[in-house]
């Protein structure tokens, strides 16, 4: 059977292309995301392509390469900056092509000098500057990035999955599941969760150390409560009608009438709270890293460097960075959220009613 | 058609009740009871057509969805060729379930949007484990066929048909696993007039061919005539009245059912005719009233219809009324 779209699918997408502002928006953060998947080839301390004494070598990916493969006097990780300056100079050697920028997230690119920010400088190829522990604020700002991405990616997939079968099946099975579920979860929604948070982080701290992990399941431990409330009504909803009646009377089990029937007349509508979402998980990762609760240093966030920024205010650039970077995504997302919400809304697509 | 009596009947509801519970209260509940069902026996034979005649809200269409067990039946028994199908569970009603199909009242609800008329016509077969994915294609083509939609369909959504049209998807998907008995819960009533003479006659047609057996629920007492053998007419969760089609509407018994004949639109504007309006509204089934429940309504009340309940007793040939007199 070849993979088709339905064609009432198919209309919201149309209609979501169609809604110019969501649409651009969403080209961006594709675009965005796109980038950051690749972001060792943009923004790496090692070097895209060396040619050395004939050789090729392609850095970037793989075991690191110790410095005496290319004739330095030392066994660690070759620094290709170092190593692009001395090629310069005999060319005869070979030649090393560098990323545009040429800095990791959490390298110190002036050992043995005094840390302070830098400001943006081009000639040294910060293009953002550094924040005050001499890191490439760009560098920090695009792998934060990715890390925020993450962390909403599972977010999402993880409150959703408990949120939605928790709530489809208080929805669907109804009777003593869904009074003392909804209870439980009306109890559970109240715990405070960022002192929860706080909490568990000095904890975990102490035995080892916080980690994506840890600080994900602390936040979908508490957050998974809102979609239930909504996924239960809708279920509820879905279920008292005719179509779910007729596969009943042909015979359709629990699991048919719910994977086949009701989900995925669900399913769309809960679309329109993925955008949200995604803010409300950067938003979170980048609140608690700000507080100092979230990932553990040196993991590049922008929450930390909000952080440095907001104490280094004499070097605004990074404060300006990681800002700027947050206000641009949440924008971003924001403005998808509204058009797949307008493209979804099913109000412009029932007939009845 | 009257039915000979050597066969068992194909269905047979003995005493069925269907009570919603209803909450009052935080915590001291009293639990109230909506008796939507309030004790009906009614016995369908093979390849008759049994209409369903009442006000809205008298209990028919929750009847209908006791027999394909979409409720579970307070009380009673629902015999169906030789199983009692009233207390049985989700997997001992599996098998049974082909048997009896329902058509729903409104055919835009009735189909899953989601699903492509191919898919939904492949649904039963699919849950009842029948031929491979080509045989079931050919299957639902052919139940195209019967219904009178073309191949073309197969294809397409449900959004993309009239309502006729989709009405005719849920007939074909009501035959798919060949059942011997329909219940069409108003299978017209969401319809244009000029469509639902057609859906009548597909189904009459669909009986003539295939030995179906209905039972046909309806407000519309024209269209009950037009395709039942016999008619039960309900009041309030029981049945006031039950015999043949022809016999019902010239020699109504019961008060109800003649105040519900007289209430059908008369195209010929000379004739005079009696008309026996009803006053106040149906007594809510929460709160029945006592002893007969018309007897808030009756035009012929007497002392004894508020103390004692009539049952049904015969009245003529196939003829059952639920009245303490002879009207």
């Amino acid at each position: 059977m070849k993979f088709s779209l339905n064609p009432i699918t198919a209309k919201k997408l149309r209609r979501f292309r169609q809604i110019r502002r969501g649409f651009v928006s969403f080209t961006i953060l594709a675009v965005l995301i796109g980038l950051s998947l690749i972001a060792e080839v943009l923004v790496n301390s090692r070097a895209l392509i060396v040619r050395f004494e004939g050789k090729w070598y392609f850095p970037t990916y793989g075991a690191i390469i110790p410095g005496r493969t290319f004739g330095l006097d030392y066994d660690y990780a070759t620094n290709f900056r170092e190593l692009q300056a001395r090629l310069e100079k005999e060319p005869e050697r070979g030649w090393v092509l560098m990323p545009p920028v040429p800095y990791d997230p959490i390298e110190n690119c002036y050992p043995g000098e005094f840390f302070r920010p830098r400001a943006p400088s081009f000639a040294e190829r910060h293009f953002l500057g550094t924040d005050q522990l001499n890191r490439d604020v760009l560098a920090r700002v695009v792998y934060g990035f990715r890390n925020a991405l993450i962390f909403a990616g599972c977010y999402i997939v993880l409150t959703y999955l408990i949120g939605v079968s928790l709530g489809c099946s208080m929805g669907y099975f109804g009777g003593r599941l869904d009074l003392f579920g909804q209870r439980l979860i009306e109890i559970w929604s109240q715990v405070p969760f960022f002192f929860v948070v706080i909490i568990v982080a000095s904890i975990v701290s102490g035995l080892g150390g916080m980690n994506l992990g840890w600080l994900l399941g602390v936040v979908v431990l508490f957050s998974w409560t809102s979609i239930t409330w909504y996924m239960r009504s809708v279920t509820y909803k879905e279920k008292a009608r005719d179509y779910v009646h007729a596969a009943e009377v042909i015979g359709a089990g629990n699991t048919r009438i719910i994977f086949s029937h009701v989900l995925p007349n669900v399913i769309s509508t809960l679309v329109t709270f993925a955008p949200f979402s995604v803010a409300a998980a950067i938003s979170a990762l980048t609140a608690l890293d700000f507080l100092g609760y979230g990932l553990p240093p040196p993991t590049p966030s922008w929450g930390e460097l909000l952080r440095q920024g907001t104490s280094n205010l004499s070097a605004p650039w990074i404060v300006a960075s990681a800002f700027g970077a947050l206000m641009l995504v949440l924008v971003l997302v924001t403005f998808i959220g509204e058009a797949v919400r307008e493209a979804f809304d099913p109000k412009k697509f029932t007939i009845y009613r | 058609m009257t039915p000979p009596d050597s066969t068992p009947p194909l269905l047979q509801i003995r005493g069925l009740k269907m009570h919603f519970p209803i909450r009052q209260g935080m915590l001291f509940k009293r639990p109230k009871l909506c008796r939507a069902v309030d004790g009906v026996d009614l016995t369908v034979h093979h390849g008759e057509t049994v209409g369903l005649v009442g006000e809205s809200g008298c209990g028919k269409s929750t009847l209908g969805k006791c027999v394909v067990r979409l409720l579970e039946p307070t009380e009673g028994a629902i015999h169906f060729e030789g199983f009692n199908l009233a207390p049985m569970g989700c997997r001992q009603l599996k098998p049974h379930r082909r048997h009896i199909q329902m058509i729903f009242q409104d055919p835009v609800e009735s189909l899953n949007a989601r699903h492509s008329v191919g898919q939904i016509l492949e649904e039963p077969f699919v849950i009842h484990r029948q031929g491979d994915r080509e045989e079931r294609k050919k299957k639902a083509l052919a139940l195209l066929d019967k219904v009178g939609l073309p191949a073309a369909s197969y294809d397409r959504f449900p959004f993309e048909f009239s309502g006729g049209q989709r009405q005719r998807i849920g007939i074909a998907r009501a035959l798919a696993l060949n059942p011997k008995l329909i219940i069409c819960d108003e299978p017209v009533s969401a319809l244009d007039v000029s469509i639902q003479s057609q859906v009548l006659n597909l189904l009459l047609d669909l009986q003539r061919d295939l030995g179906l057996t209905y039972v046909f629920i309806a407000h519309n007492l024209a269209v009950v005539k037009h395709i039942s053998d016999r008619i039960a007419v309900m009041y309030l969760g029981r049945i006031v009245e039950l015999a043949g089609a022809d016999e019902l509407y010239r020699n109504a018994r019961h008060p109800y059912t003649r105040a519900l004949i007289s209430a059908i639109p008369e195209p010929n504007p000379r004739r005079e005719r009696e008309r026996i309006v009803l006053t106040g509204d149906v007594p809510s089934p929460i709160n029945p009233p006592s002893g007969c429940p018309f007897h808030t309504r009756c035009p012929h009340v007497q002392d004894r219809c508020r103390v004692e309940v009539p049952q049904l007793r015969p009245a003529g040939p196939g003829h059952e009324v639920a009245c303490h007199f002879d009207l």
